[in-house]
């Protein structure tokens, strides 16, 4: 078996076992009989269980991320899935998981190489959050019943995810072969599953990206949470600010986002 | 383990996302006998899709079929799989679950494939502790089924049916028999499909499969489940079902998907073909008790 997940992740494996077969297997103490058995049909054959697998998940990650992969190229998005496998590959059960795992790994590695765009990465994140948000197990939980309170934390929808990105990624065209650059323009995102089960986007201003960064996912007490947010920013906690939280508190309670406080 | 008696019988379809909102609409509606569902497309999930199946499931019987169980891996089970597993069968009540005698995944990477395991009697022995195993942690009864391999993991103490059916009788556990399988199989490493048949004990079917399939080289057809059956599977299953009585079936599809009245015209005709065969063991009970 280890010999067997050795050919379908290691980079080196297609060439390895064309180039020495018996000698990839020995590296995994699988000699004799039993070496005879898995090359009866050939090196080649020996390797169809890696293609399988690679393709299937790599169909599947696509099917995902559809413009990312177009925009990186079919061979270079084929690389980059064959070395996500050899240095990381998959942990979790659910294949609607992998994409996730693959874009996670990948996204660092595509920011540190200067060849790329440096959008491709806030695309990948962008794009695979649709099937986030969609699928997530959280969402849909009912009102708390309580109203704010300064000394409480707030809870908000378990579908509510809140993104930032370098490029107006979220601005792109749908079809997957535009190539048009997205402005370079900080962005930011609040996204989450509305009772219908569709997916929404709001776009956020940096102080309600900033309240929703302490509130929602920092889970600060909603007092301390709004002085740390205005801190944040290196501004201070005014009127203006202060009428701006309750205005976006308003439409994300219209909207079933905010449920209340905890 | 006595078999699992649910009452589900006749043909059934293998529900897929590509159609399940029509099924919801009611188009399949008196076309299929039950549906048997992926547990793990389900499970850990929350928007449309469980909300969609918990709607179907008032209306059809669910058999629950998973993938990535991996029976043959060394690899510990995942509690959180389990935990999720068994309230998902708990939601749809599935009278048994069944999986594959396979691995998926090794050292805690999960490779999401169906990978051969080695047919020795150490490998029968692991798979049927697991399966012992997963029966008490699911509360429920399992079934393993026989699948499509590629390559002998290693050298081979006995053949594929003395290898299932060591698994079954340490595991004391019930067989979900998949005919395209072993057709796949008989012709990919050319052995008598109806030899393997044979070997099987037939009382412990508790549901079969049947799909299409690939030809990926002159040598080699994959088990893509992306065709329609042919016609030597047919015969397969008229075989199975002349000697076992009705039990569930279902048509399994997978890629190239056509459109859910395709489909349906698929179960329509392996019905035809399976009540011919349930006639022919009726009249054999017949003769059984009369003569
Ligand atoms: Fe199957």
């Amino acid at each position: 078996m280890v010999a067997l997940a050795a050919a379908i992740r290691r980079l080196d494996a297609p060439e390895a076992v064309t180039r020495d077969a018996v000698g990839f297997l020995a590296e995994f103490g699988v000699a004799g009989p039993d070496a005879q058995a898995l090359l009866a049909r050939g090196s080649q054959r020996f390797l169809i269980y890696r293609t399988l697998v690679h393709n299937r998940l790599r169909a599947a990650t696509r099917e995902f991320i559809p413009r990312t992969a177009a925009r990186r190229g079919k061979e270079p998005f084929i690389a980059d899935f064959a070395a996500f496998m050899a240095e990381h590959a998959s942990t979790s059960p659910y294949l609607r998981d992998v994409p996730g795992e693959f874009v996670a790994w990948v996204v660092p590695r595509w920011q540190a190489d200067a060849s790329l765009p440096g959008y491709l990465g806030d695309l990948a994140r962008h794009e695979l959050l649709e099937g986030e948000v969609k699928n997530a197990p959280g969402g849909g939980e009912s009102p708390t019943g309580s109203p704010l309170a300064l000394d409480a934390a707030l809870v908000f929808d378990g579908s509510t995810r809140l993104m930032q990105y370098g490029w107006a990624v979220h601005r792109l065209p749908y079809a997957t072969d535009d190539r048009s650059d997205p402005e370079p323009e900080p962005t930011r995102l609040l996204v989450y599953r509305d009772a219908d089960a569709k997916v929404r986007y709001l776009e956020l201003t940096p102080w309600a990206a900033s309240v929703m960064a302490t509130l929602a996912v920092g889970n600060e007490p909603l007092g301390r949470g709004l002085s740390v947010a205005a801190q944040a920013l290196g501004e201070p906690l005014d009127d203006d600010k202060l009428a701006k939280a309750a205005m976006l508190f308003a439409e994300l309670a219209d909207r079933g986002v905010l449920l209340g406080a905890r | 383990m006595s078999n699992p008696s649910s009452g589900i019988t006749g043909v059934g379809l293998g529900l897929r996302a590509a159609f399940i909102e029509r099924v919801e609409r009611g188009e399949a509606d008196g076309k299929i006998a039950f549906l048997e569902v992926a547990p793990e497309n389900y499970m850990h999930r929350g928007g449309k899709a469980p909300r969609r199946l918990a709607a179907i499931a008032e209306r059809f019987p669910i058999i629950s079929h998973g993938l990535m169980m991996s029976l043959g891996s060394p690899d510990r089970f995942d509690d959180g799989y389990f935990t999720d597993l068994r309230e998902f069968l708990g939601r749809v009540d599935a009278p048994w679950h069944s999986d594959h005698l396979c691995w998926s995944g090794i050292d805690g990477v999960l490779l999401h494939d169906l990978l051969p395991v080695p047919f020795t009697t150490a490998s029968a022995i692991h798979i049927a502790q697991r399966v012992r195993e997963a029966q008490d942690r699911l509360g429920r009864p399992m079934a393993v089924e026989n699948v499509s391999w590629y390559l002998q993991l290693g050298m081979p103490q006995k053949d594929e049916p003395d290898f299932v059916v060591e698994v079954l009788e340490r595991a004391d556990c019930q067989l979900m028999l998949d005919v395209n399988n072993i057709f796949v199989n008989a012709s990919n490493h050319g052995f008598d499909p109806y030899q393997w048949l044979a070997k099987v004990p037939l009382e412990r079917v508790v549901q079969l499969h049947i799909a299409g399939h690939d030809r990926w080289e002159d040598d080699l057809i994959i088990d893509t489940h992306g065709n329609e059956v042919r016609e030597e599977v047919y015969d397969m299953l008229a075989w199975v079902i002349e000697r076992t009585g009705p039990k569930p079936v279902v048509l399994e599809r997978d890629s190239d998907i056509p459109p859910l009245a395709t489909l349906l015209e698929e179960v329509a005709r392996i019905d035809t073909v399976y009540q011919a065969a349930v006639g022919r063991w009726q009249r054999q009970q017949g003769v059984a008790r009369h003569g």
